[in-house]
């Protein structure tokens, strides 16, 4: 146990692609945790798909020690949060289990959406921003206009900002002395009954759960009764240790510091991000503040390509959700697709992440549907239906209303594209509710907007009409009554059940004329006429037809021509086998996201 | 041996390479292809083997020396004893000049039996055959020559890339028409800005020139060719399938009105002047192919299809595999496949009858007279119609 004195625990936070995870290295060179010669970049980010796309997912602990300009040595906490925005919760909770936060800002960038986002998040936590303009070495570095866009942007004194290059190593001393200077020591009661908080958790196919936790009062070893508080569950400590960055076992974890806990509990269901740990016998009576539980946002029907892969991606998913416990998943039946799951996620890129892992990690070719958002359907015999998939839409008739879930946006761009934010969002049913400058460059604009209309490629249009320059935060913030419709797809005079969608009313008729000019773009000509409508109910609001193919390529076919040939049409079959038959038609995969390619 | 035999229309008796399933396929080499990648240069669509040199090049000297080599060899090793067709094919033989090409023919003459009864094609090109070069050929034994015209519009063939004019088509049909009767006519449709009428006008030509044999093509784009960058970089329009399949349409009117039969997809003959080298290649027989890129095909000891390029084996189909690729080759030709071969296939791959019953449901296939033959609609969907088959 270590005296709190010589503690300091902290989170680097940082709008995505800011720097974060390249400064952590640093600073794990810089304090010897990891030897020169073991460094890889972004050791943080274990999952293959965080390296790649330069993204965080999972929360880290790591204790480093460090050798002060005082001669002393202590222990600093670093916990790496997500940076994304569909991983909110868990950045909160990993904020709550510090005293301290440096809020990296890219010197080239300046501030942006998440910035913002994520330093009230960190004052809202009562916690010490230290400002960190980074990747200086770069020639395009605007430290002064950054440093004004913390003071006006953030309300932080712009002294108070330090500079650094995560690439170089430039001022990374400077910042660990801050850390030690500035951000205070834990405070808690050594004496008092164990109350630690569970920031992360992730599974361990020989331990079990494994917890990251934050020790407030009291201390945790081996062997204790514990109990978790929102789950009521009840255990023994097999074992407590610290991540440098390898797990190491210590005999106890004491007041402010931050550590594992592992119980042999297999259900990551038992063991919740937000809880609060606490001793079987003799605990505290009221669980730390913020606990929440997670609730997905953005659902999407994942079907296997190959239904004999249904089994398979059951048990990936069971896997998967094992370290993911905010995935959440049941069984889905589909006219058109077969048997699948309907998942839900925290977010688009949650979502995105999880597919492609299920793909790469268990070999499996998935069929994702449009997504879709959680509606509240108030029937007229006074039922409430949740209904998390446009199939689930029951009769016209029977709806007194539909409640859609809004969430508050902030926009960050700078001034020259209110305009075109203005337009895209209004276009999305948005409402505008405020407009601010941060700097004379930089604006934040305010929306109310429906999650269905975000989740439709709104963040990847912001990003096209504003040259890059956009950046986006959301929360949720109410359900909201709207005149709302399931629009229908009709292929050979079939309706598509994975093809329908719920849009506005207004917007019903637009929608359905461009997504069937889209689906005929995408759907190839087969032997046959393929008419395409759009309906809702019996009523066709728009209609188009795919040409029946005349003729397909008709090469020489002499000698070697012909292995060439046979090569050629097995390649053409693999290519038939990527495509879903739905009934004699074959209709590739990217139609069932065409609906996300409207506005384009 | 009638030609009708060798077409396989009076072949129910079970005589002809069409109805024979491929396991009683000869193992002996019927057909003899050699390859000349040589040309005077590359037209925009070409992705064939070949380069594009001068004639004076030396390298095409020692070409034909160690093809000469090859041939003695193959014959020593008795590859050439049964073999009743020979081919000439490219890249451009005819670039290779007259002495070269006799000397060819001449070894030839002296290793295997080229009598009347062989077919000996040349493939030749119209800037570069010359009476001279006609009159020694066919005094040794090729008796079929196939003209590379494509055209007979210059914009087209300068769209081509083409090293010929339409007047050096005209010129070349009737120098090989002074001597040789089976002479074939290559054209393209589909060639970038060309109408119907001019299409129609090629193929008039043809046949005002005395082609006995017409191929014709659809424009196809491959894959790092000149004209698969220009389509790329937006420079030219890809080909239009609509149009594409309206001329092979127009193809099959004009050339049928003029007595042509369309025997294959791509081919028309007057009777009795069909390829039979070609339809060796698509009915199992096993050919030997010598030079640079050349395909052959043999049966193994242990029943297996090979497949060999340059010498090497380069595939190896099972006797299951090798049915299916001669069903679905067969399903090129207007014979068909008869209903026999087909219920003959069954035990080795299972699902075959229905399969075929499919394409006949799908309008691909007509079933009468005891076989299964392409529609015209199944010729133009030629990959759909061929894919199930091999895929089966």
């Amino acid at each position: 146990m270590t005296d709190p004195r010589h503690i300091r625990n902290f989170s680097i936070i940082a709008h995505i692609d800011h720097g974060k995870s390249t400064l952590a290295d640093r600073v794990l060179q810089l304090t010897h945790t990891i030897a020169d010669r073991d460094m890889v970049e972004q050791v943080l980010d274990s999952m293959d798909i965080e390296r790649e796309r330069g993204i965080t997912i999972k929360s880290q602990a790591v204790r480093v020690m460090y050798d002060a300009d005082d001669g002393q040595t202590y222990q600093f906490n670093l916990i790496d949060t997500p940076g994304h925005v569909d991983f909110t919760y868990e950045v909160s909770r990993s904020l709550a289990a510090c005293e301290g936060a440096v809020l990296v800002v890219d010197s080239t960038q300046g501030v942006e959406a998440q910035t913002v986002a994520n330093a009230l998040m960190a004052m809202n936590a009562n916690l010490e921003i230290i400002p960190l303009i980074n990747k200086i070495d770069l020639p395009a570095a605007d430290v002064e206009r950054v440093r004004h866009e913390i003071e006006e942007g953030l309300a932080i004194p712009a002294d108070d900002a330090l500079t650094a290059s995560g690439k170089t190593g430039a001022g990374i001393k400077e910042l660990l002395e801050a850390i030690l200077v500035r951000i205070p020591a834990p405070t808690g009661k050594p004496e008092a009954p164990l109350a630690a908080l569970i920031f992360d958790s992730y599974f361990d196919p020989y331990r079990g759960v494994v917890a990251l936790i934050r020790v407030i009062d009291g201390h945790i070893a081996a062997n204790a009764r514990i109990r978790f508080m929102a789950t009521d569950v009840v255990t023994q400590v097999e074992e407590v240790g610290v991540r440098r960055p390898a797990n190491t076992p210590v005999e106890e974890l004491g007041v402010g510091e931050v550590g594992y806990l592992i119980t042999g509990l297999k259900d990551p269901a038992d063991v919740r991000v937000g809880d609060t740990v606490t001793l079987a016998n003799g605990g505290i009576a009221q669980a730390l503040p913020g606990y929440r539980e997670v609730k997905p946002m953005v659902y999407t029907g994942l079907f296997p390509l190959d239904g004999d892969q249904y089994p398979d991606l059951r048990d990936a998913l069971d896997k998967l959700q094992l370290n993911d416990p905010a995935l959440i998943y049941e069984p889905e039946t589909s006219h058109a697709l077969g048997f699948g799951f309907r998942v839900g996620f925290l977010g688009l890129l949650h979502m995105e992440v999880v597919k492609e892992r299920l793909e790469r990690e268990f070999s499996l070719d998935l069929l994702a549907t449009a997504p879709s958002v959680e509606y509240h359907v108030f029937l007229t015999n006074g039922k409430t239906l949740s209904i998390h998939s446009p199939q689930e839409m029951p009769d016209a008739a029977g709806i007194e209303h539909i409640e859609e879930p809004y969430l508050s946006a902030t926009v960050i761009i700078p001034p020259d594209y209110v305009g075109a934010v203005m337009e895209l969002s209004v276009a999305r049913r948005g409402v505008f509710s405020t407009m601010q400058y941060l700097s004379t460059t930089t604006v934040e604009m305010k929306w109310e907007i429906p999650l269905s209309e975000l989740i439709m490629d709104y963040f990847d249009q912001l990003k096209s009409r504003t040259k890059g320059y956009a950046s986006l935060d959301y929360e949720f913030s109410e359900y909201r009554a709207a005149e709302l419709v399931r629009l229908d797809i009709l292929l050979s005079g079939k309706p598509v059940d994975a093809l329908s969608f719920i849009v506005h009313k207004d917007k019903a008729y637009g929608t359905g004329t461009v997504l069937t000019q889209k689906l005929k773009e995408i759907i190839p000509r087969q032997l046959f006429e393929v008419p395409i409508q759009a309906a809702i109910g019996s009523r066709v609001l728009a209609r188009t037809t795919v040409k029946a193919r005349r003729k397909d390529v008709l090469a020489k076919c002499y000698g070697g021509d012909i292995s060439r040939k046979r090569k050629l049409l097995e390649k053409q079959k693999a290519g038939k086998k990527r495509m879903k038959n739905i009934g004699s038609v074959e209709v590739p995969q990217e139609a069932f996201m065409a609906i996300l390619k409207v506005d384009e | 041996m009638a030609m009708t035999d060798r077409l396989g229309r009076e072949s129910q008796k079970g005589t002809s390479p069409l109805c024979l399933p491929s396991q009683l396929a000869p193992a002996a080499y019927g057909a003899l292809y050699l390859h000349i990648p040589f040309c005077a240069s590359r037209c925009g669509y070409c992705d064939f083997t070949t380069e594009a040199t001068s004639p004076g090049d030396p390298r095409l000297d020692a070409y034909v020396e160690r093809l000469v080599r090859d041939i003695r060899s193959a014959a020593r090793e008795g590859l050439l004893a049964q073999v009743t067709t020979v081919y000439i094919g490219g890249g451009t033989p005819s670039f290779l000049g007259s002495r070269r090409l006799v000397n060819l023919v001449y070894t030839l003459s002296l290793s295997m039996n080229l009598g009347s009864e062989t077919e000996f094609t040349l493939e030749a090109n119209p800037e570069s055959l010359t009476p001279a070069l006609v009159r020694d050929l066919y005094s040794l034994g090729v008796n079929r020559f196939s003209l590379g015209v494509q055209s007979f519009d210059d914009a087209e063939l300068a769209a081509l890339g083409r090293a010929h004019d339409a007047n050096a088509a005209r010129r070349a049909l009737a120098t090989i028409r002074e001597r040789a009767d089976n002479v074939s006519v290559d054209l393209m449709c589909g060639i970038p800005h060309q109408s119907t009428a001019s299409w129609q006008h090629s193929l008039s030509e043809a046949l005002r020139g005395g082609a006995s044999h017409v191929s014709v093509y659809p424009l196809t784009i491959e894959e790092a060719t000149p004209f698969a960058n220009a389509i790329a970089a937006g420079h030219q329009a890809p080909p239009d399938e609509d149009v594409q399949a309206q001329m092979m349409e127009a193809a099959a009117d004009v050339l049928g009105a003029a007595g042509l039969l369309r025997y294959e997809v791509a081919s028309y003959a007057h009777p009795g002047f069909e390829c039979r080298h070609n339809i060796a290649y698509w009915t199992g027989v096993p050919y030997l192919g010598l030079g640079r890129g050349a395909a052959g095909m043999r049966t193994a000891a242990d029943g297996m299809r090979e497949r060999l390029l340059d010498g090497e084996v380069t595939e190896r189909l099972t006797p299951a595999e090798a049915m299916r690729e001669d069903l679905m080759c067969g399903m090129r030709m207007s014979a068909g496949v008869l209903h026999d071969a087909v219920h003959a296939a069954e035990p080795l791959v299972p699902g075959i009858t229905e399969r075929f019953e499919e394409l006949v449901a799908l309008g691909l296939a007509a079933s009468a007279e005891g076989r299964y033959r392409p529609t015209s609609r199944g010729w133009l969907l030629g990959n759909e119609l061929y894919g199930r088959i091999w895929n089966c």
